[in-house]
């Protein structure tokens, strides 16, 4: 086991930037999810993890020692590819114990460790079968088997559930999850899928356009988005982001947002955060899950546009040319025929500067 | 007459009898519509592929030549039974040829396989001016194989540049006659069909090796193994069916190995450079046997024919 540290990492490909000085702490043991959409990055940090391309500047540590120059196979690195790359020309058993065949380990021990491993994973009744044409799941685990049983001190593993169907996801996911705590190892995990992340990290990490924007648990991520785009990225649907102005009413500060109306007046450690901000312009957000319906004088109001009932929620559209906010109800519940009153939960309720996006923090 | 093709049924294919889900079971009555449908191809395979062989075993059992005076069809009145593969087996000239012939393909194979493959190896990766040195590299291929026979004629002339390279090599001028010394002018030989024909063996076995999955290979150096390792343990075994593919086509091809050669050589000095095709080509034309030219032919044509299935097996293995 290790840890690792990113230093200002960077990599450029010609003149673009994959990746602009990145900072960051895994700690031993530790499940982190790096997520991201396509083209943000965070495979190009794996694969600078794992050495099969090198930085453009800055540094790798694994337990405070320096990884450049360390050639990717003696770095201690399992890498888990998003195809798995089986060797599908050999059995199960030769895809398991080939790199302590290649590293030159005696006869006994590599049938012992192979054995173990085989175990570890319900495989010993498939271990001298091809392994071409197995399914996927017990691909994976040959994947994942054939590099556990080199021991390595840090797990890398590149979107693995991005082949499988979504029914069969979850199922792969509670597995992977176990199996991490079974190894105990350092994992870091490539994903552009947040439900993933959430369920299956210790911590998470936010990438966007080489970028890293957020760290922090999952539900830190969720509850404190530290900007615009981790708040819309995170959560299914994402957070309701509305353009808005500042302004004072008599029961407080709150938020103009044109159409749906003035905001309920906003909590006061928000407002007073609100009011140190330099710029009246703000992004008003909350979570779709985080709306209750209400006939108070100061609740929102927007024309249904669509409702969408899955039987355990309800994913209510609002707005009058487009779905300008969505609310998730659990339920079914019954909603009046055109303009609906809502309002956020006053816990819910984020700000975030409309130029940058950062968010706005209460102290 | 034996030669004639059977008659062709292919000129009036049955009318196909309405299908019927009864009786007969599905399967045979679908095999049997296939043949039916492929039938006149099959014929027309028959005739392209069937006749020759017909017509040269049948000129292989007789004494027959153009100059005979007789149409070939009526070669049989100068039937002479086995004795034309009697001859074969004591022919002198032939079993020399035929030795000739596995040492050009002993030594060329491997050498072109060789160096086919570490082009191939150095290839695969990317590297400043590749696709100059790719064009550069395929150029002996595109040459005519004739116009490649007088370019390493002129060559391997005493007085030639091969010459003149080695005396500015060694420092005193070099004299050697490549061409009329029998060993040598086998050895020119050899380089010539290296030169036109290993970047052939390099152009197929590149796209073996670009076929390997890269994902497979990195997973492999991950997991430890050095660069040698991940060839023989990971793209070796991928690549099998394009090895055996490429050997296969260059051992065919270098056994019916000729024009560049005869231009070279013609064969010579003497008999040094005489492979089969080339000592096929001598008495059809020079000593006009084509009964036992025929029967050289098939005989060739059987060996050939036995390896390539050999081949195929394994490569279906």
């Amino acid at each position: 086991m290790s840890s690792i540290r990113l230093e200002n990492l960077v990599k450029r490909f010609g003149s673009f930037t994959a990746l602009r000085s990145m900072n960051l702490e895994i700690a031993n043991g530790e499940f982190l999810a790096l997520l991201g959409p396509s083209g943000c990055g965070k495979s190009t940090t794996m694969n600078m993890i794992a050495g099969m391309e090198q930085p453009t500047e800055g540094r790798i540590l694994f337990d405070r020692r320096d990884m450049a120059g360390v050639p990717m196979g003696r770095r201690g690195v399992g890498f888990v590819f998003q195809n798995y790359a089986i060797f599908t020309h050999m059995t199960v058993r030769r895809n398991l114990d080939y790199g302590l065949r290649m590293t030159g380990r005696p006869a006994a021990e590599i049938r012992r460790r192979t054995d173990a491993i085989a175990e570890l994973l319900d495989l010993t009744a498939l271990l001298d079968r091809p392994s071409a044409g197995l399914s996927v799941n017990i691909l994976q685990r040959i994947a994942i088997g054939r590099s556990a049983v080199m021991e390595p001190a840090i797990f890398l593993l590149d979107e693995p559930l991005s082949n499988v169907d979504a029914a069969f996801r979850a199922v792969m996911r509670t597995e992977l999850k176990a199996l991490q705590r079974r190894f105990g190892q350092t994992m870091v995990y490539v994903t552009h899928d947040q439900l993933e992340a959430m369920t299956m990290a210790d911590r998470i990490a936010v990438m966007d356009h080489g970028e890293l924007l957020q760290v922090g648990s999952p539900l830190e991520v969720y509850n404190a988005p530290a900007n615009t785009f981790v708040a819309r990225f995170i959560g299914s649907p994402g957070m309701n982001l509305l353009t808005g102005r500042l302004v004072e009413t008599d029961r407080g500060l709150a938020v103009d947002l044109g159409e749906p109306g003035i905001s309920p007046p906003l909590p006061a450690p928000l407002a007073a955060a609100a009011r140190a901000h330099p710029r009246r312009e703000v992004i008003y957000g909350f979570r779709p899950e985080q709306v209750h319906l209400t006939d108070e004088g100061s609740a929102l109001r927007l024309p249904l546009f669509l409702a969408e009932r899955i039987g355990a929620r309800t994913i209510v559209h609002l707005g009058s040319t487009e779905d300008t906010v969505r609310a998730v109800f659990q339920g079914n519940p019954a909603l009046p025929e055109g303009v609906l009153s809502f309002a956020p939960d006053q816990a819910g309720v984020r700000l975030f500067d409309a130029e940058d996006g950062a968010a706005i923090r209460t102290s | 007459m034996t030669a004639m093709p059977p008659p062709a049924p292919a000129s009036a294919p049955a009318p196909a009898p309405a299908l019927t889900a009864g009786a007969a079971p599905a399967r045979s009555e679908a095999a049997r519509l296939g043949l039916r449908l492929t039938l006149p191809a099959q014929v027309l395979i028959l005739f392209i592929a069937i006749f020759p062989i017909l017509m040269q075993l049948y000129i292989s059992l007789t004494d027959w030549s153009p100059l005979s005076g007789r149409p070939w069809p009526r070669a049989w009145e100068m039937w002479n039974g086995f004795a034309n593969y009697a001859d074969l087996v004591a022919d002198r000239r032939l079993t020399g040829a035929v030795g000739r012939t596995l040492l050009v393909m002993v030594v060329c194979v491997p050498l072109q396989f060789l160096l086919g493959l570490g082009l191939a190896l150095l290839f695969v990766d990317d590297f400043r001016g590749k696709r100059v040195f790719y064009s550069i590299l395929i150029m002996p291929m595109m040459v005519v194989p004739a116009v490649a026979g007088y370019m390493f004629f002129m060559l391997f002339q005493s007085g030639g540049p091969v010459n003149d390279i080695l005396g500015t090599l060694l420092g005193r001028p070099v004299t050697i006659a490549w061409l009329s010394d029998p060993t040598l002018a086998l050895v020119a030989v050899m380089i010539a069909d290296t030169w036109q024909w290993t970047p052939l063996m390099f152009l197929i076995l590149l796209a073996g090796l670009v076929g390997v999955p890269d994902d497979q290979m990195k997973a492999a150096a991950l997991l430890g193994a050095n660069a040698w390792q991940r060839f023989r343990t990971i793209a070796l075994p991928r690549m099998k069916t394009i090895i055996i593919i490429a050997l296969a086509i260059r051992t065919i091809e270098i056994f019916k190995i000729f024009d560049t050669l005869y231009i070279m050589t013609a064969g010579g000095p003497g008999v040094a450079t005489e492979t089969i095709s080339v000592y096929i080509y001598k008495i059809t034309t020079q000593d006009l046997v084509w009964g036992y030219v025929a029967a050289i032919a098939l005989v060739i044509l059987i060996v050939l024919s036995v390896l390539a299935v050999l081949a195929m097996k394994r490569m279906a293995r």
